[in-house]
């Protein structure tokens, strides 16, 4: 019997970048698919042309046996390929019913909701996907909001599920549970291609793992007989450390001091309700929770972005709560926006004057008035050797410049004001592996130099590689902190997940007692 | 005089007719705005539309001696206006605030050229056939309900029938839900196999239609003649309406109805003469807007894509 999906030589070219370079891959019904590979490798290209968003250039896609042409997203869902992206589609004002019925034709022009709640529900039995169908999508937790995603593909009959990235928001528990459904979707005879950049998630619930770096296949084997360390060469190209060496170090004072901080979102509501940690010198402090718990809000509010409703920060006990950001940078607090784009570069200026941004006034003549042309050109060249940032000129466009090579800008103007403290926020989203080795030696080094750095990141990966001691963020509160490395592993993350689901460690310590941290005044 | 003697029960219920006749135009207009709010379009063009819409009922009813021809004039010139809004909003992509004010004023010039092109002789006011009050054997005989409800013209009941048309088709079809989904999240919509372009389409060309009717409604039910000034900013005020209203037909048809109330008792009170400045009274559905958009009578939130042209990647 032909394979359920088939690829064969694939190619797709944009200007000046051949996204897929031939690509062949062979889908089997009722096996997890994982398509494996760094941020540029091609991933993308070949998920947007299978679902009908590209068209390829050379090569052909067989459905069973079929040749097959896709013009459309709705195109591949009646062919039965369905797709779950990064950011869910889903409607947050509208019914999971709602969410699941969009787009539909079948059965006429008037709505019947009410019939579709109950296949609906008959779905959700048959693959232990447990939703209220009249529940509205803003109230679900993100967890539940992909199996609503996952019951809109199985409601319209999809026999290949692709997957993006589908753990990058969960927690642990969360991600058990959905490669529990994965497989539970495999052993029922639906196809699952799982398109990740995380080699554990291979090893963990894939069957056959297809390589791809440069828009090539690097190989195609059995997960069961690959490692860690096979899988990260094919995929990077060279050996890679997959730890980074944090040497042991004393501690310093208290820097960076959080206390009773509460912030409210852009909607008005608290997202941050009375935050209190605090960042020593020479400490990184690793603050993980799933996106969207009040992450963001928090940075903003210590970099002056976003008003504080209560609370103080202060920094080398000096009281920075009311102060402007330039204050705040003017006193040695350095930022790493999450955004690197929007909020930590302006795209359209050159590397030169994105190297100065906040610190311009000191390559300034007659009192500010003319720009030191000379000075910042010198500056932004220092920049660009002490990082290594890749590009023809220092008046190149920083917009155009790859995430890597404009992460090593944004952290170049950083580190060499020398801040005192930094809060760093997803530092290495969407970097290649290469660039994210050289992020995270940098923060060591930092940290080396004596600097307090606050860590926040949706990595849990990235958390536990880096940080000292540990917060956990649920809905605007800590949950704990925990002193890193005092046991092991795998009991450690546990504890991660089950306090970035909402307990408290003080909860939990009939768990563990050994490793907790000396309460939240850390 | 005293309040009590103006407050009467007879005053009362010619209050309350004349509320529901001034309601009506404003609240046809805002049907249709609301699925192109719906859809994620604002098009603030229908003070225009409204404007040719008069002029084209106007002059078809002056023409053919038919109030209904001159009605489906309005209709197809709303929607042919509605066709080059939707294309520069939707296809184009271009600032929804901005086409829709310079469209306004154009259609300010368009209506007062095309009249003196039509009627260019003629130095008097001309009057045409109007829909008078329907009859309706029973109900409009009812004490105090009859003159209030039931001695209104074809195009107030024509407009009830679609404030419930338009609810249904809004919440009942697949084609409402589609609509709503593309104004919620137009990514959403579109991998979910929907049409983004056509829905807006669709919504810009139903606001177009309404509107155009409205400016109808003025000339067929209301006043018989056309002027330059006839809709005076009902169009923006059935955006108020629509906002008032939440988006939703059925309240903006009681928003529509407070507005009539303020509208008519700031009529009536004019001729009363008293020391009440009439323009206070007028400016109280702008106020009352003013409140919804501030949340101060409760959360009102607009559909979240619009005015947010969509781009493919």
């Amino acid at each position: 019997m032909a394979p359920l999906l088939e690829l064969r030589n694939i190619t797709k070219q944009f200007p000046g970048v051949l996204a897929d370079d031939r690509v062949s891959l062979t889908v089997e019904a009722g096996q997890i698919h994982a398509l494996l590979g760094e941020n540029g490798a091609g991933k993308s290209t070949l998920m947007h042309i299978l679902y009908g968003l590209y068209r390829a250039d050379a090569g052909e896609i067989l459905l069973e046996g079929q040749p097959l042409q896709l013009h459309s997203p709705a195109d591949a869902i009646a062919h039965g390929i369905g797709m779950i992206h990064q950011d869910f589609m889903l409607i947050p004002r509208f019914s999971v019913v709602e969410n699941v019925v969009i787009g539909l034709q079948e059965g006429g022009p008037q709505l019947d909701l009410r019939s579709a709640a109950v296949r609906l529900s008959d779905l959700a039995r048959q693959y232990g996907l447990a939703v209220d169908p009249e529940a509205r999508v803003e109230h679900l937790s993100v967890g539940v909001q992909q199996r609503v995603e996952i019951l809109k593909l199985l409601y319209r009959h999809a026999r290949l599920l692709i997957l993006d990235e589908p753990t990058g928001v969960l927690t642990p528990q969360e991600t058990e549970g959905l490669f529990a459904v994965l497989r539970r979707l495999a052993a029922q005879g639906h196809a699952v291609l799982l398109i990740t950049h995380k080699l554990h998630e291979v090893i963990d619930v894939a069957d056959q793992v297809t390589v791809l770096r440069d828009g090539r296949v690097i190989g195609s084997l059995p997960a069961r007989q690959s490692s860690a360390r096979q899988l990260a060469r094919m995929m990077v190209g060279r050996e890679v450390t997959l730890r980074v060496d944090k040497p042991a170090q004393q501690t310093g004072p208290p820097l960076l001091q959080i206390t009773d901080l509460r912030v409210r979102g852009d909607n008005g509501q608290p997202k941050v309700r009375g935050v209190t940690l605090t960042v020593h010198g020479g400490e990184i402090l690793g603050l993980a929770g799933v996106d969207g718990n009040g992450q963001s809000e928090l940075a903003e509010a210590l970099m002056g972005l976003r008003p504080v409703e209560a609370g103080q920060v202060t920094l080398a006990k000096k009281d920075l709560t009311r102060h402007s950001p330039a204050a705040r940078r003017a006193s040695h607090l350095g930022y790493i926006p999450a955004d690197r784009r929007q909020v930590g570069s302006i795209g359209p200026l050159s590397i030169a004057y994105n190297a100065v941004l906040g610190t311009l006034r000191r390559y300034t003549t007659w009192g500010g008035l003319f720009l030191n042309q000379g000075q910042i050109d010198r500056h932004a060249r220092h920049l660009v050797n002490e990082f290594d940032v890749r590009t023809p000129s220092i008046h190149f466009e920083a917009g155009k410049l790859s995430g890597g090579n404009l992460q090593k800008v944004v952290l170049g103007r950083e580190l060499l004001a020398r801040p005192t403290a930094l809060v760093v926020e997803q530092p290495t989203r969407g970097l290649d592996v290469g660039a994210t080795e050289y992020v995270h030696r940098q923060l060591l080094a930092e940290r080396s130099r004596g600097a307090a750095l606050l860590l926040i990141s949706a990595e849990l990966e990235e958390i536990l590689a880096l940080s000292d001691r540990i917060a956990v963020l649920y809905q605007g509160e800590i949950m704990g902190v925990l002193t890193a490395g005092t046991q092991d592993p795998n009991s450690q993350i546990e504890l991660l997940g089950l306090m970035m689901a909402g307990s408290p460690l003080a909860s939990l310590s009939n768990l563990h007692t050994p490793g907790r941290s000396d309460g939240p005044h850390g | 005089m005293e309040l009590s003697q103006i407050f009467t029960a007879a005053f009362v219920v010619t209050w309350l007719a004349a509320a529901l006749g001034l309601a009506g135009p404003v609240l046809l207009a805002s049907l249709g705005e609301i699925f192109g709010e719906r859809s994620g379009v604002l098009n603030i063009g229908i003070e225009g539309t409204m404007l040719l819409g008069a002029l084209a009922s106007f002059l078809v009813t002056f023409y053919t001696g038919s109030p209904w021809l001159g009605l489906t004039g309005a209709l197809a010139t709303g929607v042919l206006v509605a066709l080059l809004l939707a294309w520069m909003y939707v296809t184009v992509r271009a600032s929804q605030v901005v086409v829709g004010i310079v469209f306004n004023t154009l259609a300010l010039g368009l209506a007062s050229y095309g009249y003196r092109l039509a009627m260019g002789g003629q130095t008097q006011v001309q009057k045409i056939p109007m829909f008078g009050p329907v009859y309706l054997p029973g109900l409009s005989d009812l004490p105090a309900l009859g003159p209030i409800l039931f001695e209104h013209s074809v195009m107030f009941y024509l407009t009830a029938a679609l404030v419930l048309a338009a609810g249904y088709l809004l919440y009942r079809t697949r084609f409402g839900l589609n609509l709503r989904a593309v104004g919620e999240n137009p990514r959403a919509a579109d991998t979910a196999g929907i049409s983004v372009v056509r829905m807006r389409y669709a919504g810009v060309l139903f606001s177009g239609a309404t509107a155009g009717m409205a400016g109808a409604y003025l000339v067929l039910a209301q006043l018989g003649i056309f002027r330059d000034n006839i809709i005076a900013g009902r169009g923006f005020i059935a955006l108020a309406i629509v906002i008032f209203g939440r988006w939703n037909p059925y309240l903006a048809a009681a928003a529509a109805v407070i507005f009539g109330i303020a509208d008519a008792l700031q009529l009536s009170l004019q001729i009363f003469q008293l020391d009440l400045p009439a323009q206070l009274l007028l400016s109280l559905p702008y106020l009352l807007t003013i409140l919804a958009m501030s949340g101060l009578l409760g959360r009102s939130l607009s559909p979240t894509a619009l005015m947010t042209p969509y781009t493919k990647d």
